[in-house]
């Protein structure tokens, strides 16, 4: 890959891609392995682009199927669970932000299952339903009840933990 | 008053450390942890060794004096590269620009398809490889003296000119390994891609569901 490219192409929106992988990761080794393997398929995948949606929706659904789609390197430690705490041996602290609020959010995201995780992050990101609904494959009514039973979800893991 | 999860995600995001991209190191020549990559890889790899690999029996065989055994295997080789090359198309044409519905249904037809095949080549591939061995020997001069030596006074029983146990132990063996070669091929998959496959499955479960809601 071309440094101008990924200077010019991929860098203005590497906000979106690290939200993505951080996602789907629970390591700082994962969360680089994830993000440098977008940037690859994005770069191998580029003629793909014609035009039909906007640079930055085509790479966010770009990096959520090769998300979908990765091996991670070693199985991850963390047990997925439904309770609303983490297991302790989940915490990698190279992987945190300094925000403890958005930490938690994270956490209690990425006990979402994949496809949740996928929604939510389009709607935090202010995606219109209609837009979601294209990236996900379904329609936006469907992804108007499913933002409503996450939020619910996300709602009940952070109560009381966050102000 | 709590945050709403809108709230914390924006001011999160404000902090200036929470959005700093890893450095990117030999991108270009980094090999490709993708699922898709990885197939892709081993196809190649496994394709080009069997090819390699068909050369050699047969050149062998012909040393070994048995032609018989080195021109049916280098036919089944070459028989099995063929139908993986076809099977290699399919999955390079796996669009990943498409919805996550579509790509994933995509990947996962694929891959159905390409089990499928290889389960069903693995049925004839192992009894061929037995029958093609037991050929192989038959014909060969070299074996028969050593079969002779082997058997001695032994005589083989013919019933209405069929050696009758013979055939049965063949038939027998060629049944065994025709059950377990399918399964033998599942297994070698699930080793490898067993994880990967299962979270496939999952996804796709969980996008059906929201598809129907």
């Amino acid at each position: 890959m071309s440094n101008d490219f990924y200077t010019t192409s991929i860098f203005p929106h590497a906000g979106m891609i690290i939200k993505i992988c951080r996602a789907y990761t629970d390591t700082q080794e994962d969360f680089e392995d994830y993000y440098q393997e977008v940037c690859l398929q994005i770069w191998r995948s580029r003629e793909q682009f014609r035009g039909e949606s906007k640079w930055s929706t085509w790479i966010y659904r770009l990096s959520l199927n090769i998300c979908l789609t990765l091996i991670k390197k070693k199985k991850n430690n963390r047990q997925h669970t439904n309770s609303n705490h983490l297991p302790i041996e989940a915490v990698d602290e190279n992987h945190s932000f300094t925000d403890e609020s958005l930490n938690l959010l994270y956490d209690a995201i990425r006990q979402l299952s994949e496809i949740d995780r996928a929604v939510i992050l389009l709607y935090l990101e202010e995606k219109p339903y209609e837009i979601i609904a294209d990236i996900i494959g379904t329609s936006p009514n469907n992804i108007a009840v499913r933002i409503t039973r996450i939020k619910e979800r996300l709602k009940k893991r952070l109560d009381g933990k966050v102000n | 008053m709590e945050r709403s999860i809108e709230r914390i995600w924006k001011e999160g995001f404000l902090e200036s450390d929470a959005l700093v991209a890893p450095k990117l190191n030999n991108l270009y020549t980094r090999k490709s942890i993708h699922i898709i990559d990885k197939f892709t890889r081993m196809f190649k790899i496994n394709l080009k060794a069997i090819v390699v690999f068909s050369f050699v029996v047969l050149v062998a065989s012909f040393f070994a004096k048995i032609p018989v055994l080195g021109v049916l295997m280098f036919i089944l080789f070459n028989t099995i590269v063929i139908v993986n090359r076809k099977l290699l198309k399919g999955l390079k044409e796996i669009d990943k620009n498409v919805s996550s519905y579509q790509y994933l249904k995509d990947f996962d037809n694929w891959m159905k398809e390409q089990i499928l095949t290889n389960v069903k080549m693995s049925r004839f591939i192992y009894p061929y490889i037995f029958l093609a061995m037991l050929a192989g020997f038959w014909f060969s001069s070299s074996f028969q003296e050593t079969l002779d030596e082997v058997l001695g006074s032994h005589q083989i029983y013919f019933l209405k000119g069929i050696p009758v146990f013979w055939v049965l132990g063949i038939l027998l063996i060629t049944g065994v390994l025709a059950y377990f070669g399918g399964a033998l091929y599942k297994l070698d998959l699930k080793i490898v891609y067993g994880r990967v496959l299962k979270k496939l499955d999952e996804i796709i479960a969980d996008m059906d569901e929201l598809k129907a809601e």
